[in-house]
């Protein structure tokens, strides 16, 4: 740094006032009193996302064309980026600060194509070298149990996963239509996750094949065995033949069996299930197809764009409707007879409160009725020291279950049935069985670990931690700094046309083009986290602001605390505080 | 959770600085960012000619700079005159590429400099002159000019008797002259600004550029909200960023939606004392201008 | 080359061999032959320069500034108001240590309205750290404007070239044009140290504190100082190239003169004159001529002096308050000494009323008559 000049003879003066240095000598940092600071800030889509996507990393990622990062980053988190890419609820688009300024970011889409970018991926990557001698179990390979196996695998543990059909998959396979989740699909990220050591045993159920006792030779054991048992509707007429359930339907259709319904179905049931039966009954040349159910068409629990999809194929669909009983109706047909309802207040154990109301009766006519009105976990295979309340597997934090070394996760956990759910809880559990394991359970690294108020954790976190706040606040929409973004439309997937989807289970989406996913990526706004936009950079009036090769640096030599930084930083990755004492 | 990797952004502007840290600029100073970027745009081989004005201190106090080019201080009303001087001597001397940029104030440009900046440009005088605006004798005390707005508060013009008269049209005033090149500019606005510069680095003649540049310090705002105000007056429109050309094409350089004249009146504390109907006065003036100006470029 | 030439046209002899390179001027009588002369030899291209047709005598001399700055020579040509407008630049030229050389023709400063000779346009300039030569003809005027160069681009300070309005300027003469390639030998080309350059660059005049301020003042001094040996050295060398010098006075008859005239400008070729007549009748009458009034020449005049009993100064100026400006520079210079003259200080002139052959008798007869002035301030040629 230039030091101060000074003059202390007649001939060091300059006949005229002539610069003879520069001002770098004065720290005008003395000036401040506050101060701004770099820092990272939770994106609301990263909070909102149950298996813990770093959604906003992926964003920048495939912006920048680096879909092998991309799909590596998603990989720390989630095993299965193909699958929901497809059929995840995504919460992250409804939580997306987007949707507020114009449309939210097709974040689905995108980890879709990330994921199809990488059909021909090679073997997948452990953690480290590290093999450890604990063997472990996983009850179930739905979503649930694979991923539990997944990152358990990752952490070098040997494990064995028990799968009671002939091929793993869970509700993945069995439950979810090819058109929404093709096959090849599924087949390659359950690849993926054997390519790591982890042993399926199909056709291995445990409790029937093989004792629960039998696996006290593992060191831990994770129960995920979903929900497989279809709710009855309790009414006449259930009994009869052609009327079934709707998993049922889906399992015999997935294993290639020719499924002869007839000409007319009634699907009873107002949510995905009931929607995947009548959408796949619809492909194999059902020509008319009526859905009934409970609620209102507002209140349907069924994805959106799939109840948009069931009416584009010609579905009917009456809602706020109740069945009340099943008759046979000469030969293989079949008459049920309905009445519209309104629904009350929820009942004390969380179910619909139908409310009949009085001459409102009709009948449909069928060939077969289908009811889709929800799963049920089957846990009669458990030891009785495993608690089971309200039908669900009793858990503490993290999916404890039991001290010797139990633990449960995804749909036989939680009567809120989602993959990324499951997801989120197989990767819960496999880090509780590693602190379990390693002697530690420190409730505080579980704190550590999380992104936002919503129960998310991040297995990144939890081997990186960052530097600062190990769980800053989220970023809402009144941080972001729209001025700085142009208004643009959200991409525009077309689907199949309805000749392409009849007569068979084609996949109805295509995925995006890369520069089709590129430009949607930069839509995004990166809340709280620097994607080096120069704002800070450009507007300092101090020239304080330095960009290093990777990162900003504020020269606090010379940073008289403006804050203008602060205030341009269009994602609010800025702190501006009092100056520390 | 992502790392603090820097991402490979394109860089939107060249990276050396002529202008270094450690100056004189009070804390969030606009005018800083104008001298910053036109540097950028002009590079080296320019010859900076500044009159009294903030940035008589902003670059140090002898015998220090903290820019890399000459520059020359000059008399209060002689920037334009000064310029005229410095770029005959560069031809007389034989070198042609040297930019000459004088660098003034609005109390330099609209009241005391107007003289040698008319004369200036009446002879087509081949230099670029920017005129910082921040809309008040800001380095003597913030008291008001010609180019102080309608009703605001400067301390020669009390809250109680705020500034009756109209911001004086200096763009049309150089309009007037049919120099070939005059455009408005704002620091919120530096891609703009800087092409702006480079633009008229490639025009022979006089070049103006009256850049509107926030000063916290009179304005009465907090320093971290200098940017947004000077965004804000070019989305109210009470400042439009446009361009002329010899007088008679006028170009927008930014056409924003509709943005109440408040949301830039607000944030300022020089505006504190303007009353509800004052306000819609203000409204109307703006809208008329913005309505001659559109006319002016259909045209 | 000799012609007969108006004194205006002169000085633009003297701009155009000196090979100036920027020339900004703004119109006024009775300036305005000197530009319009330069105007034709930049159209014709006898002297390349650019001709800044600039708007105001303000502008003039900022334009001036920065065309000096960059090291290119610089001229401009003003009078009366044109120079007090320019005042304050003035000063700014030469505390920046500029070698900008300017004609100046003595004109009388409004109010009310005067367009002829009165010496205060430039004497009122005398605070600001210019040079100032007075010349009595235009032969002089030529020499001067291109010894002025050089005198200023050694010493770096601006110097003015001072001619009597409509005496000198608009009055024909013969004038010995020198030649080109003599006066470039004479004037090389300006090549300062310090100048704009891009490739050092550099920040000029700004804001200088109370602990530099004293030592730059005492350096413009110190030139000042030795601008007196410059202006004698570079006089000496002109005389011995041209053949022609004028120092910085000259004395014409003064051995043991009872009384010195002292006059400047045109009154001083009046003045001979009449000093060669009373001489004729015996009278030990001398005639001092000052033409370098800044530096003031202060060392020769004393000793110029020493011994002179009276001397009568003829200021074609007032400084209203205090008396003739240069009747009071040379009490200044005198009030020291030993043995020094009764000075007695005369008004006559103002505002071009001519100073006759009877003026400047009466002034010597009123002196001799006197042993000591009865007022501080005498008028001549008022009506009474």
């Amino acid at each position: 740094m230039e030091n101060k000049i000074t003059f202390k003879r007649l001939q060091d003066v300059p006949s005229v006032a002539i610069s003879l240095g520069t001002m770098l000598w004065n720290k005008t940092g003395t000036w401040r009193y506050l101060k701004p600071k770099y820092t990272i800030k939770t994106p609301p889509c990263n909070e909102a996302c149950p298996a813990g996507n770093d959604i906003e990393g992926f964003m920048v990622l495939v912006r920048e064309g680096k879909l092998r990062e991309a799909w590596e980053l998603i990989k720390e988190e989630n095993p299965f980026p193909g699958v929901c890419g497809r059929v995840c609820f995504h919460p992250c688009e409804a939580s997306c600060n987007r949707r507020e300024y114009d449309e939210a970011l097709s974040i689905q889409a995108i980890e879709r194509h990330i994921a199809d970018s990488h059909l021909t991926a090679k073997k997948e990557k452990h953690h480290s070298k590290l093999r450890r001698k604990e063997k472990l179990a996983v009850i179930g390979s739905g979503p649930s149990g694979l991923t539990c196996a997944y990152h358990l695998a990752r952490m070098g543990y040997g494990v064995t996963v028990f799968e009671s059909h002939s091929s793993p998959g869970g509700i993945l396979r069995i439950g979810i239509p090819e058109y929404r989740l093709p096959r090849s699909t599924l087949d390659h990220e359950i690849s993926g996750i054997e390519s790591l050591g982890v042993e399926i045993k199909t056709n291995t159920c445990v409790g029937k094949d093989l004792p629960f006792e039998d696996l006290s030779k593992y060191q831990a054991i994770f129960i995920a065995t979903g929900a497989h048992r279809s709710r009855s509707l309790n009414i006449e007429g259930e009994r009869l033949e052609g009327v079934l359930s709707g998993l049922e339907f889906l399992k015999r259709i997935h294993i290639g069996e020719k499924v002869s319904l007839g000409k007319r179905i009634v699907v009873i049931g107002g949510g995905n299930g009931a929607v995947d039966v009548a959408r796949s009954a619809w492909r194999l040349g059902a020509e008319k197809i009526q859905m009934v159910c409970l609620e209102s068409r507002e209140q349907m629990p069924a994805f959106p764009e799939e109840i948009a999809g069931t009416e584009a194929e010609g579905i009917e669909i009456f809602p706020s409707t109740m069945p009340l009983r099943i008759m046979a109706d000469g030969g293989s047909g079949k008459k049920v007879e309905f009445i519209k309802v309104n629904l009350g207040e929820a009942k004390t154990d969380g179910s619909l409160n139908p409310i009949p109301i009085l001459g409102t009766e009709f009948y449909l006519e069928a060939d077969s009725v289908i009811r889709a009105i929800g799963e049920v976990p089957d846990l009669s295979f458990l030891p009785q020291e495993v608690s089971i309340k309200k039908g669900l597997i009793e858990v503490g934090e993290m999916g404890f279950v039991h001290t010797k070394g139990y633990f449960a996760g995804g749909d036989a956990i939680n009567p809120y049935h989602t993959v990324a759910g499951a997801i989120g809880s197989g990767k819960r559990a496999a880090l509780a069985i590693h602190e379990y394991l390693q002697g530690g359970w420190l409730k505080e690294k579980f704190r550590l670990i999380q992104v936002g108020e919503k129960g998310t954790i991040s297995m990144k976190k939890y081997f990186h931690p960052l530097e600062g706040e190990a769980n800053p606040p989220v970023v809402p929409f009144k941080d972001i700094k729209t001025e700085y973004f142009e208004h643009h439309p959200r991409i525009s997937i077309p689907q199949l046309s309805l000749d392409d989807r009849r007569g068979g289970f084609r996949e109805i989406q295509p995925g995006l083009k890369k520069e089709e996913a590129q430009e949607e990526a930069g839509r995004c706004f990166n809340c709280g986290v620097c994607n080096g936009c120069d704002n800070c950079w450009i507007y300092c009036p101090d020239m304080a602001v330095k960009r290093k090769k990777d990162r900003y640096e504020i020269d606090y030599d010379y940073c008289k605390g403006c804050g203008i930084c602060f205030e341009e930083c269009p994602r609010s990755a800025i702190l501006f505080e009092e100056e520390g004492r | 959770m992502s790392s603090q990797e820097m991402k490979e952004m394109e860089r939107r502007f060249p990276e050396e600085e002529y202008f270094m840290s450690g100056h004189l600029a009070c804390s969030g100073c606009g005018a800083t960012i104008g001298m910053r970027y036109a540097l950028k745009a002009l590079g080296e081989e320019t010859i900076v000619v500044i009159p009294a004005c903030c940035w008589s201190m902003i670059a140090g106090v002898f015998p220090y700079s903290s820019l890399k080019v000459p520059v020359y201080h000059v008399a209060f009303e002689t920037a334009a005159s000064t310029a005229t001087g410095v770029k005959a001597g560069l031809e007389m001397k034989g070198d042609a590429t040297t930019t000459v940029l004088a660098w003034a104030g609005d109390g330099g440009t609209f009241d005391i400099g107007l003289q040698a900046l008319s004369g200036a440009a009446e002879r087509n005088e081949d230099f670029i002159y920017v005129c910082y605006d921040n809309e008040a004798y800001m380095n003597t005390g913030v008291q008001r000019s010609s180019a102080t707005p309608f009703l605001t508060w400067t301390t020669t013009t009390p809250a109680h008797q705020a500034k009756e008269e109209a911001k004086k049209n200096i763009m049309e005033i150089m309009a007037a002259h049919r120099i070939p090149y005059a455009a408005t500019a704002s620091v919120a606005y530096p891609e703009d600004f800087f092409n702006k510069i480079k633009k008229a680095k490639e025009i022979k003649g006089l070049k103006f550029i009256h850049i509107l540049s926030t000063c916290p310090t009179g304005w009465r705002l907090p320093t971290q909200l200098s940017i947004k105000a000077a965004r804000l007056a070019v989305l109210t429109r009470i400042f439009p960023l446009y361009e002329i050309a010899y007088g008679e094409k006028y170009t927008l350089s930014v056409k924003p939606e509709f943005h109440p004249v408040e949301e830039y009146l607000k944030i300022q504390g020089r505006f504190s004392h303007l009353t509800d109907s004052e306000i819609e006065v203000i409204q109307e003036n703006v809208e008329k201008a913005w309505v001659r100006l559109v006319k002016k470029a259909e045209a | 080359m000799k012609t007969v030439i108006e004194g205006s046209h002169a000085v633009s002899y003297g701009v155009m061999l000196s090979r100036v390179q920027v020339i900004s001027a703004y119109p006024i009588t009775p300036q305005t032959h000197i530009v319009e002369r330069l105007s034709e030899f930049c159209a014709n291209g006898e002297l390349q320069a650019r001709f800044l047709k600039v708007e105001s005598e303000h502008s003039a001399m900022a334009s001036c500034i920065g065309a000096s700055a960059v090291g290119a020579r610089a001229f401009t040509a003003t009078s009366s108001q044109g120079l007090a407008l320019m005042h304050e630049l003035l000063h700014w030229a030469s505390g920046a240590r500029l070698p900008i050389v300017m004609a100046n023709v003595n004109r009388a400063l409004a109010s009310p309205w005067n367009i002829w000779c009165d010496q205060i346009d430039s004497l009122s300039q005398r605070d600001t750290g210019w040079l100032q030569f007075y010349c009595e003809s235009s032969q002089e005027a030529l020499d001067t404007v291109i010894q002025a160069f050089k005198i200023s681009e050694s010493i770096s300070l601006p110097s003015m070239v001072v001619l009597d309005a409509f005496y000198l300027s608009h009055t024909f003469e013969p004038v010995d044009i020198p030649d080109r390639e003599r006066v470039d030998k004479f004037l090389p080309p300006y090549e300062p140290k310090l100048k704009l350059d891009p490739k050092d660059p550099r920040s000029f005049g700004s804001l200088t504190s109370p602990d530099t301020f004293t030592e730059m003042r005492y350096q413009m001094q110190q030139s000042m100082e030795k601008a007196k040996s410059v202006i004698l050295e570079v006089d000496g060398e002109y005389q011995k190239i041209f053949g022609r010098g004028y120092r910085m006075i000259e004395t014409y008859r003064c051995e043991d003169a009872e009384l010195v005239l002292v006059t400047t400008g045109t009154v001083t070729s009046t003045s001979r004159e009449v000093i060669d007549q009373y001489r004729d009748e015996g009278k030990a009458i001398g005639l001092l001529k000052i033409k370098s009034f800044r530096p003031f020449p202060s060392e020769e005049v004393r000793k110029e002096l020493k011994g002179i009993p009276k001397v009568a100064v003829i200021d074609r100026n007032i400084s209203c308050g205090v008396g003739g400006i240069f009747a009071e520079e040379l009490k200044s210079a005198l009030c020291n000494e030993e043995d020094r003259p009764m000075v007695f200080s005369y008004i006559a002139g103002l505002g071009g009323r001519d100073i006759t052959q009877e003026t400047i008798s009466n002034v010597i007869e009123y002196t001799l008559e006197q042993d000591r002035p009865k007022e501080d301030i005498l008028w001549p040629d008022l009506k009474r």
